[in-house]
């Protein structure tokens, strides 16, 4: 089954924009004969009735607003189609006059379950909690389950952002996000939006940060988002690292490197620590050797450890025969996919140092 | 020459059957559910089918007709009729207008248009930082500062916005291991690297970048398989054929990654039947995956394709035509 253009820029850079519509749609379909959709989600053993408004009293004052694009109006095929075109129909009749009222949340809600990616609806509700004066605390607690049952909606985060701003806490926000991030531990909203709570209400210092990122990275040593997240925290304020911080992020890295010492994220925090603090990047010659060495090139336990002694080695007085083995060795044996790029490396090494 | 094998092959006339189809199954609650993404759809369907060398298998004047009725008063594009107007969906109906050169028809039906959507655009930088927001709302993220840069450049008007500040935004973005994110401090991710890059290379201001250390990183995307990831750890993903390689074209370091293995990858992705690409080998197709899978083969020199735009993700005869250059 063809899926049109269901990928947006939105959800595509940063997920597959399928899976926005796995979460999305087994609810709506369930019971529709016409799809293979329907076993994607454990949510899809929710069923519900449909809800439609035109023979509800609340509803009888509004006449529901067609979409006006040209006079192409194919008839739904689908019941849950006529519940998604009629509740839209209801909306735009509401925008058109400017209605904030409770009815009109509901009205939102209704929609945005079917569809949260429908940006309008979202921008229209956040006006309509404003203009009713909605407790936030009520919107938040409506909106927990709403960003638990779709996962790589954007939507749902500029919203929270906008009324957790608006409320002047983060209370509680760690406990959600530790919720949101056992469904997807590397999810890009969820990780962005809890680097906005620690600038909107300084949390760098927060001893309570740093150990949460420490638990994330003990779960899983491979999550670059954490390990980015601890760089933010750290460093993420700009200027020369302390050498005390620097140290303890030095030994702390190395440890998880030791664990696991073919993995990207933390030889690139490593890294950055070195850099921002200043250090030469010697410091981590000793450690690099641990995992890798020209003279034995069958016992390499880290591509990563090679091209940092590679680096060291091209820095160094005499050393520019072993940078070169190095770099022979990643791009012949340890990392051969990339042979051009260790291949342009070496050639670095013929030119003069500046 | 040898036979190439069947899975190697691109299956040009599928695919234009396939992106044809997409607009006549207004019977699918798909259709109506995707609406907050007609216009991109519509752009990466046309774009898909230019670099395909069928420009015209879809109707203009229907085209046209659509991307003005999104257009709002306010100069900014909604995804379709009735829906708010939003800084991607401007993008895409500047480059669909783009495309099928039609600035000119756009002047014929509003006075002023490209004005119009020039100010759109412009009001929706910060001006304390220099970044952009998506529409009034104002989620703001480096995609929508690209964006920007992108619609003006086409129409000639980047004189609308603070260019310098905005190119000062994208720089704190840069990131300790060489990427960027949607904003300073977040994680580095392709396809803001390629937000990122776009913008530094529409402002001509790629000095910026540590040229060496983001093509390393970029170079590390690709998996054994051949395929592309986003971040690391992540799984390959044929849309990052486009963010990654885009990004290293524009840092002139295509050659950094094995180009067979992912056209390899890219093919495999196809829909034998139906046409289309999806994300990864016996996925379900859609035309996101489908443009990109094709944009990545013509940056790879597939032959039989028209040559891409690696900033723009358009064709090249366009923005030459339009850019001048």
């Amino acid at each position: 089954m063809a899926l049109n253009f269901i990928c947006g820029w939105l959800s595509a850079i940063f997920c597959s924009p399928i899976r926005l519509l796995h979460a999305l749609l087994p609810r709506l379909f369930a019971g529709a004969p016409s799809t293979s959709f329907v076993e994607a989600s454990p949510n899809s053993k929710e069923t519900r009735m449909p809800k439609f408004y035109h023979d509800d009293e609340a509803w009888a004052d509004i006449e529901p607003l067609a979409q006006d694009d040209g006079g192409m109006h194919p008839l739904a095929a689908i019941a849950y189609t006529e519940e998604y075109s009629e509740a839209m129909g209801y909306l735009r009749a509401v925008m058109a006059q400017s209605e904030f009222s409770e009815r009109v949340l509901e009205l939102t809600e209704h929609i945005i379950s079917m569809n949260p990616a429908h940006y309008t609806v979202w921008l229209y509700r956040a006006k309509v909690t404003s203009e009713i004066g909605r407790s936030l605390q009520d919107e938040i607690a409506w909106l927990n389950p709403t960003a638990l049952k779709h996962l790589k909606n954007y939507q749902i985060w500029h919203h929270r952002q906008t009324i957790i701003n608006a409320l002047g806490s983060p209370e509680g926000e760690p406990e959600f996000i530790s919720t949101m991030l056992e469904q997807d531990s590397k999810n890009y909203h969820v990780w962005s939006y809890r680097q906005w709570l620690v600038k909107r209400f300084d949390l760098f210092d927060k001893p309570e940060e740093l150990t949460w990122t420490d638990n994330m990275i003990q779960d899983d040593v491979r999550n670059n988002s954490a390990w980015n997240h601890r760089y933010y925290l750290v460093a993420g304020r700009g200027g020369k690292l302390r050498a005390e911080i620097a140290d303890r992020e030095i030994e702390y890295t190395k440890a998880a490197i030791r664990k696991a010492p073919q993995n990207q994220s933390p030889w690139n925090y490593i890294s950055g620590i070195v850099r921002v603090a200043q250090l030469p990047k010697s410091t981590l010659k000793d450690f690099a050797l641990e995992f890798a060495d020209v003279q034995t090139p069958e016992e390499v336990y880290s591509s990563h450890a090679l091209d940092i002694l590679a680096d060291i080695y091209s820095e160094e007085e005499n050393s520019k025969e072993s940078a070169e083995k190095a770099l022979d060795l990643l791009a012949t044996k340890y990392d051969p996919i990339r042979a051009n790029y260790w291949n342009f490396r070496k050639g670095l090494l013929e030119q003069p140092t500046a | 020459m040898p036979k190439v094998p069947d899975e190697m092959q691109l299956l040009v006339d599928k695919h234009v059957r396939y992106i044809q189809s997409l607009d006549t199954r207004k019977d699918e609650l798909e259709y109506w559910l995707t609406e907050h993404l007609r216009l991109n759809g519509l752009y990466w369907g046309l774009t898909a089918l230019h670099l395909l060398r069928h420009a015209d298998a879809l109707p203009r004047k229907e085209l046209l007709d659509f991307v003005f009725s999104c257009l709002h008063e306010s100069g900014g594009f909604g995804a379709a009729p009735g829906h708010d107007a939003h800084m991607l969906y401007t993008v895409s109906g500047v480059q669909l207008l783009a495309t099928l050169d039609a600035f000119d028809d756009l002047e014929a039906r509003v006075q002023g248009g490209r004005q119009k959507i020039g100010k759109f655009i412009a009001g929706l930088q910060d001006p304390q930082t220099g970044t952009f927001a998506g529409d009034e709302w104002g989620e703001q993220d480096t995609r929508f500062l690209y964006g920007a840069l992108n619609a003006l450049s086409l129409m000639g008007l980047l004189h609308l916005v603070d260019v310098d500040k905005a190119v000062q935004h994208v720089h704190a973005c840069a990131n300790f291991d060489g990427g960027y994110g949607t904003s300073p401090g977040a994680e580095s991710h392709s396809g803001q690297v390629f937000t990122c890059l776009g913008a530094l290379t529409i402002a001509g201001r790629l000095d910026l970048v540590d040229q060496e250390k983001l093509g390393a990183w970029l170079s590390e995307r690709q998996l054994k398989n051949g395929g592309l990831n986003g971040r690391p750890e992540k799984k390959e993903d044929v849309c990052y054929s486009w963010w990654v390689m885009s990004s290293m074209a524009m840092l002139d370091r295509l050659h950094w990654i094995d180009g067979d293995k992912l056209t390899s990858f890219i093919l495999q992705c196809q829909d034998p039947e139906l046409g289309g690409l999806a994300d990864r080998p016996g996925d379900m197709v859609d035309v996101f995956h489908t443009v990109f899978g094709i944009a990545g083969l013509s940056l790879l020199k597939y032959p039989g394709l028209d040559e891409v735009d690696p900033v723009y993700c358009m064709p090249r005869s366009v923005t030459r035509r339009c850019l001048g250059k």
